[in-house]
C-alpha cells in the first residue's frame, strides 16, 4: 500500500458557498472508488482538486508521499474522463490517444504500439482512422478511456462518464470500465450522483452532501447499515417516519408515529424526537388475522401500484396521512391489492433504523 | 500555475493599458478641448454655440431625421425580403442570400458616388433626360444620403430577420395551430411576435450605422450637413480649422451614438429568443402568380441594391475627362490610379492588414480571458473593450489628432495613428467574434489536454486557439474588409505619404475626376468582395451577421 491517495481536511469556498468543509479520505492503491452524492454536494469540486484544475483553498492532497496539490496540472501525471468525454474534435482516434504520448516525448513507435494497444483495450482498434464526429456517443466514451490510460497514469479520475449515455449502453459501458480498471490496476476515483452505479462499480464509495463526507465504506455496508438519515435516504428507495421514541432500556426500542408504535433497533444518540427509516422491501403484507410474532404490524390504504417487473410497488397511506412504500417481489397477479384496500403490512425491527430527527433533510 | 496566471495577468494589465492609452486619453483630450477657451480656462461657451446656431445645431436633427428614414427604409426594404427568403420557396434562393450581403461590405461613399453618376448633375439618367428635354430633380442632399444609406444598410435588418426565422421550429407554429389557431393568427400571435426583438436589433443597428456615417453624406449631401460632416467641416475649414468647435460637435456626435446604444441593450437586451432547434420550418410553395411575384420583389430589392457596385465597375472601364464619360472601353483610368497612387493602394493593404492581425490576437486573447477567465477584472475589461463599438470613426479622428499632436504622445502625421485608431475601432468586433465560437468550444477539452501532461499555455494554442480558427480567420477577414473601407477616421489622421485608397477615391470624386475614382472604387470592391464570398462560401452567411 506504498501509493494511497491521500486527501487531507480539503477546503473550498465559492463566494457564499463552502463546496468543500473540510474532506479526509485515504484511497487505496488500485482501488476502484466512488464519490457519490447529489448535485452540489461538492465531489466534482474535490475531483477537479485532485486534477488540479482547482485549488483548494485549505489541506493537502497526497499520492504516497508526494504533494499532489503543489504540482501543476499537467504535471500531477493523473488519466481523467470527462463527462461529455472532451475528445479533441480535430484530432482523429488515434491522435486522440496518441496526444499524451507525444506531450511525453515517447518515441514514435512506442507511441503507436501503446496507442493501439490503448484502443486494443477498448475495442477501438478498427476505427482507430475515424475522425470524433463520426462516433457515437459510447464509441467517443471509450476513445477518452483509451486515452486516458494510454498515458499510464498513477491515477485516473472519472466525472460522471456515463451520464450522456442511454440507460442500457451505461450498465454494459461501466461493467467495461470495472473489468478494465481490475485488469490495468490504476487506482481509479469516479465521481457519479447515481447510487445504483455507485453500488455496482465501486470498491468502496464515500457518500458526500453539503461539502461533507457522510460516510466511507464497501457498498454492501453503505446500503445496509447507513450512518446517517441523509445515506438512508440517498442510497436507494426509503420510507421515513418521524416519531417519538418512548422510554425504555434494551436492545429494542418504541417510536410513538401517531396512535401506532414501531419498533426498531435501539441507536446510539437518539433521543426524544426520532426518524425511523426503512426500506421498501422490509415490509411484507400480511393476511388479515395473520400473526407476525416479533414483527410490528400496521395498517394503511392502498394510493397506488406501480409494476416494474421483478417487484410491485405500493403507496400506502398509513393513518396518520404519511406515506410509504412497500415492495412485494416475486408479485402474484391473485394476491394483487386494489387501490382504496385497506391492507396489514408488518416489518421487523431489525430492519428498522433510528436517526435523530434534526438529522432529517 | 503560477506561470500561466502571469501570462494572462500580463494580457489583462497590455489590454487595459492599450485602452487607456488609445480610448480613455484621447476622449478625455476631446472633452478637455471642447471645454477650454482660447485663454486656457474652463468654458461651455463652445456648446453654448454648437445649440445655439442653427447652422450647427441643425446637423444634430438632421442625423436623427437621416437615420430614422433609412431605418424605416432598410425596414420595409429587408422585412418583407426576409420571410421572403426564409418562408417561401423561390429559386437561386443561395445566390440571393450571397448577394444580399455584397452591399453591407461595399463602403456607403462608393453607393454615394454610384448614385451621383447615374443622377448627379452630369449623371447618366440626368443626361439621358436632359436629351429628352425633361428636367430630373438630382440626388444630392437627404434624399440622395437616405437613398445609398438605405440600400447599403437593409442586410442588417434582414440577416438578422432570416436568422430568427430559420432558429424557430416547427413545433412552434404547429403548437399554436394545434391550440385552434388559423395560420394568419399564427403568423400574428407567434411568428410576428419572436422575430420582433431581431427587427428591433437590426433596426437599432441600421439606426447607429447610419448616424455614425460619414462618407455617403460627404459625397452626396452638398449643403446638407450632418455631425459627422460638420465635424470634419469645422476642423478643416477655410479659416484653419476650429479643434474646439470641431471637438464640441464631436463630443456632442459621440453623446448621441452613445445614447442610441443605450436604448438599443435597453430594448433588445436579452429578448432573444433561441430554441435548439430540431426542425427549422420548410418553405411554403405558393400559388405561381404569387410565387412569381415574391420572387420579383426580392429579386428588385438585391438587384436594386447591387446597382451601385454595378455602375461604378462598368464606368471605371470608360474613358474619361473630368467628369466627362465617354461609353468606349478603356483601361485608361487603370493606368492613371496605378500609376499616381500606387503607394495609398499598397498603405491600404499593408494598414489593414497589420491592423487585423492586431486585433485578431489581441481579440482573441481577450475572448478567451473574458470567456474563461471569468472575474470582476475581466468582467471590466469586456465592458471597457466594447465601448469603441459606441464612437463614430469621425469622433475617433478628431479625439486622435487632439490627443497625440503634442507631448509625450506625438503620431500626428505617422503611419502609426492610423494603424492605431483602425486596431482600436475595430477591437470590439474581434473580441466578439473570438467569445462568440469560444462559446461553442467544451472547456473541458482543454483540461483534456491539460492532464495529458501538456502545459496550459501550449493547450491553449494547441487545442483552444486551434479550434477558434474558424470563427477567428472568418472574424479576421470581416475586420480587414471593414478596415481597408474605413473612410471616417482615415480622412483626418492620414498625411501625405501615409494616404489610403479611400482617401484617393474621396479625394477624385470630390474633384470630380470620375474615372480614376471608379477605378479605385472597383479596385477596392474586387479586394473586399472576393474574401467576403470566400468566406460566406465557407462559413455561411451566418459569418457576416458580426460586421
Amino acid at each position: 500500500m506504498g501509493t494511497n491517495l491521500t486527501i487531507h481536511e480539503v477546503r473550498k469556498r465559492y463566494a457564499e458557498v463552502e463546496a468543500l468543509a473540510g474532506v479526509s479520505l485515504v484511497i487505496h492503491e488500485g482501488e476502484f472508488f466512488t464519490l457519490l452524492g447529489p448535485s452540489g454536494c461538492g465531489k466534482t469540486t474535490l475531483l477537479r482538486c485532485i486534477a488540479g484544475f482547482l485549488r483548494p483553498d485549505d489541506g493537502r492532497i497526497q499520492c504516497g508521499d508526494e504533494r499532489l496539490d503543489r504540482l501543476p496540472a499537467h504535471k500531477r501525471d493523473i488519466g481523467m474522463v470527462f463527462q461529455n468525454y472532451a475528445i479533441f474534435p480535430h484530432l482523429t482516434v488515434f491522435e486522440n490517444v496518441a496526444y499524451g504520448l507525444r506531450a511525453r516525448r515517447v518515441e514514435p513507435a512506442e507511441i503507436r504500439q501503446r496507442a493501439l494497444d490503448a484502443l486494443r483495450l477498448v475495442q477501438m482498434e478498427a476505427l482507430a482512422e475515424r475522425r470524433p464526429d463520426q462516433l457515437s456517443g459510447g464509441q467517443q466514451q471509450r476513445v477518452a478511456l483509451a486515452r486516458a490510460m494510454a498515458i499510464r497514469p498513477r491515477l485516473l479520475l472519472m466525472d460522471e462518464p456515463l451520464s450522456n449515455l442511454d440507460a442500457k449502453l451505461r450498465v454494459e459501458m461501466r461493467t467495461e470500465i470495472r473489468r478494465l480498471q481490475h485488469e490495468l490496476g490504476i487506482t481509479t476515483v469516479y465521481v457519479t450522483h447515481d447510487q445504483e452505479e455507485a453500488l455496482a462499480i465501486s470498491e468502496r464509495l464515500a457518500v458526500m452532501n453539503a461539502g461533507r463526507v457522510e460516510q466511507v465504506g464497501f457498498p454492501w455496508d453503505v446500503y445496509q447499515s447507513p450512518q446517517s438519515a441523509f445515506v438512508a435516504q440517498f442510497i436507494g428507495t426509503s420510507n421515513a417516519l418521524q416519531g417519538t421514541l418512548l422510554d425504555g432500556g434494551g436492545e429494542w426500542a418504541g417510536v410513538q408515529i401517531g396512535d401506532w408504535t414501531l419498533r426498531a433497533r435501539r441507536a446510539d444518540g437518539v433521543a426524544g424526537s426520532a426518524l425511523a427509516v426503512f426500506r421498501p422491501e422490509a415490509l411484507a403484507l400480511v393476511p388479515e388475522g395473520q400473526d407476525c410474532p416479533g414483527a410490528t404490524v400496521g395498517e394503511a390504504m392502498v394510493v397506488s401500484r406501480e409494476f416494474l417487473g421483478a417487484v410491485l410497488r405500493y403507496r400506502l397511506r398509513l393513518p396518520g396521512g404519511a406515506l410509504i412504500h412497500l415492495d412485494e417481489h416475486k408479485p402474484d397477479a391473485a394476491r394483487l391489492r386494489p387501490e382504496g384496500a385497506h391492507v396489514r403490512f408488518a416489518v421487523r425491527p431489525e430492519d428498522v433504523m433510528l436517526f435523530p430527527a434534526e438529522d432529517h433533510r | 500555475m503560477r506561470n500561466q496566471r502571469d501570462i494572462w495577468t500580463g494580457v489583462t494589465w497590455v489590454a487595459f493599458a492599450l485602452l487607456a492609452v488609445l480610448l480613455i486619453l484621447p476622449l478625455g483630450r476631446l472633452l478637455w478641448a471642447s471645454l477650454l477657451d482660447k485663454g486656457g480656462g474652463l468654458t461651455l461657451a463652445h456648446y453654448r454655440d454648437f445649440l445655439g446656431y442653427p447652422y450647427y445645431s441643425r446637423t444634430i436633427g438632421h442625423s436623427f431625421l437621416v437615420s430614422s428614414l433609412v431605418t424605416l427604409g432598410a425596414l420595409v426594404v429587408a422585412v418583407p425580403v426576409a420571410f421572403v427568403l426564409a418562408r417561401v420557396h423561390i429559386p437561386g434562393k443561395p445566390l440571393l442570400t450571397t448577394l444580399a450581403i455584397l452591399p453591407l461590405v461595399s463602403p456607403p461613399f462608393i453607393g454615394a458616388y454610384s448614385w451621383i453618376l447615374l443622377f448627379g448633375r452630369a449623371g447618366y439618367v440626368t443626361s439621358l433626360f436632359q436629351q429628352l428635354g425633361v428636367n430630373v430633380p438630382t440626388v444630392y442632399g437627404m434624399h440622395g444620403i437616405v437613398l445609398a444609406l438605405t440600400l447599403n444598410l437593409y442586410p442588417f435588418v434582414l440577416l438578422m430577420v432570416t436568422g430568427a426565422l430559420r432558429a424557430l421550429d416547427q413545433s412552434l407554429e404547429e403548437a399554436a395551430q394545434g391550440l385552434g389557431s388559423s395560420p394568419w393568427r399564427v403568423f400574428w400571435t407567434v411568428t410576428v411576435p419572436v422575430t420582433l426583438p431581431s427587427i428591433l436589433g437590426g433596426a437599432l443597428l441600421v439606426f447607429l450605422t447610419a448616424f455614425a456615417e460619414f462618407g455617403a453624406p460627404m459625397i452626396i449631401g452638398e449643403g446638407y450637413q450632418v455631425l459627422p460632416t460638420i465635424v470634419y467641416s469645422l476642423f478643416v475649414n477655410e479659416m484653419g480649422g476650429n479643434p474646439a468647435m470641431a471637438s464640441t460637435a464631436a463630443t456632442v456626435l459621440v453623446l448621441c451614438t452613445t445614447g442610441i446604444l443605450l436604448v438599443q441593450y435597453w430594448a433588445v437586451g436579452r429578448r432573444r429568443y433561441a430554441m435548439s432547434q430540431m426542425r427549422p420550418i420548410p418553405p411554403v410553395r405558393l400559388r405561381p402568380a404569387l410565387q412569381w411575384a415574391a420572387a420579383g420583389a426580392v429579386y428588385l430589392v438585391v438587384g436594386l441594391s447591387l446597382i451601385p457596385a454595378m455602375v461604378v465597375v462598368v464606368t471605371s472601364f470608360f474613358e474619361s475627362r473630368g467628369p466627362v464619360l465617354y461609353p468606349n472601353f478603356s483601361l485608361g483610368n487603370y493606368q492613371e490610379v496605378l500609376y499616381n497612387v500606387p503607394r495609398a493602394i499598397g498603405n491600404s493593404f499593408v494598414l489593414s492588414s497589420l491592423s487585423t492581425v492586431l486585433d485578431v490576437i489581441l481579440g482573441t486573447l481577450i475572448a478567451y480571458l473574458v470567456v474563461r477567465r471569468r472575474s470582476t477584472t475581466t468582467a471590466a475589461l469586456d465592458s471597457c473593450v466594447m465601448v469603441p463599438y459606441a464612437i463614430p470613426g469621425t469622433v475617433i479622428g478628431v479625439a486622435f489628432i487632439v490627443a497625440f499632436n503634442k507631448p509625450p504622445l506625438v503620431l500626428t502625421g505617422t503611419f502609426l495613428i492610423l494603424l492605431l485608431a483602425y486596431f482600436i475601432r475595430r477591437l470590439p468586433y474581434s473580441v466578439r467574434a473570438g467569445s462568440a465560437i469560444l462559446h461553442q468550444i467544451d472547456p473541458a477539452v482543454e483540461e483534456a489536454s491539460i492532464s495529458l501532461g501538456v502545459s496550459p499555455l501550449k493547450s491553449f494554442v494547441k487545442v483552444t486557439a486551434r479550434l477558434m480558427m474558424p470563427g477567428i480567420v472568418s472574424g479576421g477577414i470581416l475586420t480587414w474588409v471593414q478596415t481597408i473601407t474605413e473612410i471616417s477616421a482615415t480622412i483626418f489622421l492620414y498625411f501625405g505619404a501615409w494616404s489610403t485608397i479611400t482617401v484617393v477615391i474621396y479625394r477624385q470624386v470630390s474633384s470630380s475626376n470620375f474615372g480614376s475614382a471608379a477605378a479605385a472604387s472597383t479596385l477596392l470592391l474586387v479586394a473586399v468582395f472576393i474574401p467576403v464570398l470566400a468566406v460566406n462560401w465557407v462559413m455561411g452567411e451566418r459569418a457576416v451577421a458580426n460586421v
